[in-house]
């Protein structure tokens, strides 16, 4: 799946806005995002994914949970769009040493030919500070 | 058109690698698991059971007159210098519809043994009458018995079923994957992109929170709950004793031959040669799990209570540590640690990293003398940062809390002693401490 700008073909560009301007939300809280699909010219979007997702990065493999999935095959409502919901409780994000967790939005453009763009926007859910190394009590 | 790239996007010290190519390569097997499976089976069925079937439904009835007896002697072609088998072989003429048959039939199994064969050819006699069956499509071909062999239906069953319904799985999960996103994959619970629902049981409500109910079902005798231990050298102690026992059971096993072959007047010298390092790491082996076995028993017991459980960031908690034995202590110390862990693949190995990312000494005491029948017993006060992480468990990552026991005595190794404990996030709506 190609989820990097495409050398020979112009890339779509998403634009997100988030309702708090900080990116910055509590355990539960509600998010509403907000985001616009700039395609280039002759390219049409056949479905678009819009997710809110955690995943793991660091020196284990990757997890990821999903909190939030929908997807949108009608192509007239794939450019633009809201969605949101009610956060979890957790897991909180989290910049460890070997062990990070984040949270993104993410919305994935589907083409002809089996293509697809993702395009990514972290966010932070809660207020754990990054642990430093070597570490302090 | 354009093929997919090789390697996918490069994640930390990584680089993932491209899930189409590895999912192409996944189907690819399976499908190769199910034609061989088609195949073999198809082979199996069209060798062994179809003419099994047919003797039992479309061969005809009829009676024979024995007109000749004899021993067939079967060499297989590709082991020429195996021992031939034997098999029983009566001469019958029989009524075929209209016309009369002379031909030979097999009259039991195969036998490695000339005699046995012979024994069971010697059961008839010429001219005796007999029952027998026919192929009505081709009436020299005549059978004696009829009847099914379970055992080699199951046979010819079990590999090629085993790879059909192996290889079907794995197409199956590999094209209902097929063009679906990591996110799709995840929401609809699919593997392998559901890390909660292959890792630790989460706590009703905290996602990715490991559950603490093995932790709470222990009352204290003091404080509400007493912690369990997690022990790493009961787990060595354990190997160390399962290979000391494996290993001896195969030196054992080797001096009993060595031994017989000495008795019976013969030296086998390579056997010999082998039994002595055998002999060496089997008392290795067992002056290692001797010496695990002391130090585990020998410094005595060490239990931890708390007041509550789990805890919360910004959380102040009591704890009350034990520790039996006799015998001097140089030092005990009790310390709160955040671990983070990491299980990565590296080639065909799947490897876990640890490492503790903070710490809080809680208490220390030196120079203790503890008397036997007695225990030492002190009292601790935890105290969790209000911007504390919590603990996280997802099948490859996690972030542990655990309170550490470390001990220096006199006259023994140091010890460590660990006890897991689970941190809930902060309540909502709850001020930080």
């Amino acid at each position: 799946m190609t989820n990097l700008p495409d050398p020979i073909r112009p890339s779509p560009s998403v634009t997100v806005h988030f309702c708090s301007p900080e990116r910055r939300y509590g355990p539960l809280e509600s998010i509403e995002v907000r985001y616009a699909v700039d395609l280039p010219p002759g390219q049409v979007a056949r479905a678009v994914e819009r997710s809110i997702v955690w995943y793991t990065e660091g020196k284990g493999e990757e997890d990821i949970g999903v909190h939030l999935f929908e997807r949108l095959t009608d192509r007239a409502t794939a450019e633009t769009g809201s969605f949101g919901g009610r956060l979890p409780a957790s897991p909180l994000s989290y910049e460890g040493v070997i062990v990070k967790i984040r949270w993104c939005v993410r919305v994935r453009l589907f083409f002809d030919a089996g293509r697809d763009f993702v395009s990514e926007h972290v966010f932070d859910l809660g207020h754990v500070p990054a642990a430093a190394f070597p570490f302090r009590s | 058109m354009r093929l997919p790239r090789f390697f996918s996007k490069k994640r930390g010290h990584r680089r993932t690698g491209s899930e189409v190519w590895g999912s192409v390569g996944e189907a690819l097997f399976h499908a190769a698991l199910v034609v061989a499976g088609v195949a073999f089976g198809g082979l199996l069925i069209t060798g062994i059971a179809v003419p099994e079937w047919r003797i039992n439904h479309d061969f005809l009835e009829s009676r024979g007159r024995v007109v000749g007896r004899g021993l067939a002697r079967h060499v297989l072609d590709s082991a020429a210098a195996a021992e031939p088998l034997w098999q029983a072989s009566i001469r019958l003429r029989y009524e075929a519809g209209a016309e009369i048959v002379e031909a030979w039939a097999f009259d039991g199994p195969r036998e490695a043994a000339r005699a046995r064969a012979l024994e069971r050819l010697d059961r008839t006699r010429l001219g005796d009458e007999i029952s027998c069956w026919y192929d009505p499509t081709r009436p020299a071909y005549v059978v004696l018995s009829r009847g099914y062999n379970w055992w080699m239906w199951a046979l010819t069953l079990l590999l090629p079923g085993a790879l059909l319904a192996f290889g079907g799985a794995g197409l199956s999960r590999s094209l209902g994957r097929w063009g679906r996103s990591e996110e799709r994959q995840a929401a609809a619970g699919r593997r392998p992109r559901d890390p909660l629902a292959d890792g630790p049981a989460s706590s009703h409500g905290h996602p990715g929170v490991p559950s603490c109910e093995d932790l709470v079902n222990s009352p204290g005798t003091i404080l509400r709950y007493r912690l369990p231990i997690e022990s790493p050298e009961s787990w060595n102690l354990l190997g160390l004793g399962l290979f000391a026992a494996l290993w001896n059971a195969v030196v054992v096993l080797l001096a009993i031959n060595a031994g017989l072959d000495l008795l019976g007047g013969r030296i086998d010298w390579l056997l010999l040669a082998v039994l002595v390092p055998f002999i060496v790491v089997g008392i290795a082996g067992v002056v290692a799990f001797a010496r695990s076995l002391v130090l585990a028993t020998a410094v005595g017991t060490t239990q931890l209570e708390i007041s509550a459980h789990p805890l919360r960031p910004g959380g102040t908690y009591e704890a009350l540590l034990a520790q039996g034995g006799s015998g001097a202590f140089r030092s005990l110390e009790m310390s709160l640690e955040l671990e983070e862990q990491a299980t990565f693949r590296q080639g065909t190995d799947t490897r876990t990293e640890r490492m503790v990312v903070w710490k809080s000494p809680l208490a220390a005491w030196q120079g203790l003398q503890l008397a036997p029948g007695t225990r030492f017993e002190a009292r601790a006060t935890i105290h969790l940062p209000a911007t504390a992480m919590h603990s996280f468990a997802s099948e490859h990552n996690a972030v542990h809390w655990r309170i550490v026991i470390r001990g220096r005595p006199d006259r023994w190794p140091a010890f460590t002693r660990t006890f897991p404990v689970i941190v809930f996030p902060q309540a909502v709506g709850e001020p930080a401490a």
